[in-house]
């Protein structure tokens, strides 16, 4: 008897010992893992979430959210980076912050699928080992939008000069109260004065389009926004809000979301915008415009012949200060976002975020009507880097920024002046220990 | 007694002194993002800081101008408030409570809120002024009309916070100075600015004090109103602190900033300090 009670012990001691062996490699044992992604609540992120919580549900991880406002995004996740936080397993990570956060970031040459993204978007984002620190999650590239049942095709602008007399002409017409809206507070600039900068054959620092940092260092980190080539940027944005008046006079102090919201209660014929707003521009639950969205090539300024546009990515990344097992559970779950080419065409349909794998780009070549208009009015065109990629373009930024809207708040006749000591003040940020 | 003052004395050790001690030296020390070295530089950062014109010539005196008319105009309307609510009528707790909103309200989703209310295209003064004739203005593109509505929501968030406390003291005024004056027949302006006034002094003072110390530092009504534009000529204290160490990246000379904003403050406050202890000497 007691050898029997003895089997029975060691047989549900066995059964005990298989279930426990069995479950810790189950399911619902590794549903424990769980992932924080930090991003900026845009549509195209919550998008690319989406794909990454599909496979995490395969691999049986939680993906959780923070969402931290645009405004403080990059100083919050540097102070996080910099103090060794182990807040976010996955950061949004982008262009004009790519090389201050490299060495704190993971390299992601190892991740799945990409080989298949475009190679120019990746420059901001080499470390000094030269590996790779971002996984590209969307294109985001400038596009001009305007309203098609006001403009017809014979109308589009091609030149800023017809840019201003079509605006004016809707206006006078009263069919909209402006012609063109678009951001231009610090950190909005891409929207009006920068398009139109690089379509204008202009730039920041010389040579323009340069955006190796050894050239740039040897020319001495020169600014050219006192040049007669910008000083007419400045000139055509003062006219266009205080004489030609075709934007509000208080587009100096938009952001994107009082920009988009002119232009999506019907109020503005033309916009520039990234590309990934088409989702939020065409939704009839949030604009007036919807359905009449079209997207044509830049209209150019006197120094250019042809268009000329950004087009950079918005990526995924991931901290150093991550532990090791979540480390390879992101770049797992990321390489599967980065090959989920049918998770990047739902992508691209809900929201107009260009799928970040090129073999993607064909597929819809052939397919979409809409992604082919995109491609030839800017994957088609030149292209120019919307930023510069060294340690002191914050501080350059805000420079410029305040140079550019100190002349156009100011008097037109004071312009000159105004960009003159911008110039410097651009130049000492540059160069700044 | 040292084990009963020992918890809060380790929460003020932790959490304002250490920090405090790590921020002034980062200060003397270039400390950057991307230079981590923290090297030794002295005075460098105190020097620029005090060198730089846009800090003397715009931040601190739209510093101590926000401070001053914020904390003025607040007392002034909390005072007023005060003396409202210090009567018995019906529905005085709901007056009250109404009163108080402002304050219950985060000052960040307040400002927004301002923000909104003077966009010039969709908000109700923008209306308003449409509807009136006067077409839509661009309240923050400029400077003084920017700083205006930022004076306007510091001053909303704050006059019912003075009106809170200035009540609390009016309730405690002894009844008997007032009723002699009734009894000398003193009108109620007379009243108030030889009894009430004197007899408030002390509560004043220390409110006043107080919201002096916090109004040197607003930040979040600044930031979101204005982002210290246009082209940085709204920018107060704060705000300089957070882009030189937010923005720009810069922790040593943010830190300096800091420092030198808590030295300016601890001066004026200590020099406001003194006038209070007369003020309340003389109210005695």
């Amino acid at each position: 008897m007691p050898k029997r009670k003895g089997l029975v012990r060691l047989q549900l001691s066995a059964a005990l010992a298989i279930w426990a062996a069995a479950s810790w490699g189950s399911p619902a044992a590794q549903a424990e893992e769980t992932l924080n992604i930090c991003h900026g609540g845009h549509p195209i992120m919550v998008a690319s979430q989406k794909i990454l919580d599909k496979w995490a549900k395969k691999e049986s991880v939680k993906l959780t959210t923070t969402l931290i406002a645009y405004d403080v995004y990059v100083p919050k996740v540097t102070q996080m980076l910099t103090t060794g936080s182990a807040q976010c397993d996955i950061i949004w990570h982008n262009d004009d912050w790519g090389q201050l956060w490299q060495q704190y970031l993971v390299t992601t040459d190892d991740v799945a699928g990409i080989r298949n993204v475009a190679k120019q978007p990746l420059d901001a984002f080499w470390n000094d080992q030269h590996e790779l620190t971002v996984i590209p999650m969307a294109h985001t590239v400038g596009t001009f939008f305007y309203r098609k049942d006001l403009i017809s095709d014979a109308e589009v602008p091609k030149t800023f000069a017809d840019m201003v007399q079509i605006g004016q002409k809707l206006q006078k017409e009263g069919k909209v109260k402006w012609g063109y809206v678009g951001g231009m507070s610090f950190n909005n600039t891409w929207f009006t004065l920068w398009w139109t900068m690089w379509n204008s054959g202009c730039d920041i620092f010389k040579p323009i389009y340069e955006r190796d940092n050894k050239v740039l260092a040897a020319n001495g980190w020169t600014s050219i926004i006192d040049q007669p080539c910008h000083q007419q940027i400045v000139d055509f944005w003062w006219d266009a809000l205080h004489k030609d008046r075709i934007a509000p006079e208080a587009t100096t102090t938009y952001g994107r979301n009082e920009a988009n919201a002119i232009f999506m209660a019907g109020d503005a014929a033309m916009t520039v915008a990234d590309s990934t707003f088409w989702g939020d521009y065409n939704d009839k639950n949030k604009s007036r415009a919807a359905g009449n969205i079209g997207m044509v090539p830049y209209p150019i300024g006197p120094g250019r012949s042809k268009p000329i546009t950004w087009l950079d990515i918005w990526g995924w990344a991931i901290p150093k200060s991550v532990s090791p097992a979540h480390q390879a559970l992101a770049k797992k779950l990321l390489g599967e976002m980065l090959t989920d080419e049918d998770g990047q065409v739902q992508m691209w349909n809900e929201t107009g975020g260009p799928p970040p794998n090129v073999r993607v780009w064909d597929r819809l070549t052939a397919s979409d009507p809409v992604f082919r208009k995109l491609k030839e009015v800017v994957f088609d065109q030149d292209h120019a880097h919307s930023a510069y990629y060294f340690a002191n373009w914050p501080r350059v930024h805000k420079a410029y920024s305040d140079a550019a809207i100190k002349a156009l708040t100011g008097k037109r006749e004071d312009i000159p002046a105004v960009l003159k000591e911008g110039a410097k003040a651009v130049h000492d940020a540059a160069v700044a220990q | 007694m040292l084990l009963l003052i020992a918890p809060a004395g380790i929460v003020l050790v932790l959490f304002q002194i250490v920090p405090i001690v790590f921020g002034a030296n980062a200060s003397f020390r270039d400390w950057q993002l991307f230079n981590p070295a923290q090297t030794w530089v002295g005075l460098k950062h105190y020097l620029y800081i005090l060198g730089d014109s846009t800090f003397l010539t715009i931040v601190l005196p739209n510093t101590f101008l926000l401070t001053f008319l914020s904390v003025t105009l607040s007392l002034i309307g909390g005072l007023a408030l005060a003396h409202y609510l210090h009567r018995n009528f019906a529905g005085q707790w709901l007056m009250q409570t109404i009163i108080l909103l402002p304050q219950m309200i985060a000052p960040v989703i307040g400002a927004m809120m301002m923000r909104w209310v003077f966009n010039d295209q969709f908000g109700v003064v923008a209306a308003f002024l449409d509807w009136v004739g006067f077409g839509p203005i661009s309240w923050l593109a400029q400077r003084w009309p920017s700083f205006f509505i930022v004076i306007l929501t510091d001053v909303w968030i704050w006059t019912p916070w003075f009106a809170l406390i200035l009540l609390a003291g009016l309730r405690s005024l002894p009844r008997e100075p007032f009723e002699a004056a009734q009894i000398d027949a003193a009108g109620a302006w007379r009243t108030f600015t030889h009894l009430t006034l004197p007899m408030l002094r002390p509560v004043i003072a220390v409110c006043v004090l107080i919201r002096s110390i916090d109004a040197f530092r607003t930040f979040d009504v600044v930031w979101i109103l204005t982002g210290g534009g246009p082209a940085r000529s709204t920018e107060v204290f704060s705000i300089y602190t957070y882009v030189e160490t937010f923005v720009n990246l810069d922790f040593g000379r943010g830190s300096a900033a800091a420092i030198i904003g808590a030295l300016i403050i601890l001066v004026v406050a200590g020099a406001m300090y003194k006038v209070a202890g007369r003020v309340a000497d003389v109210a005695r």
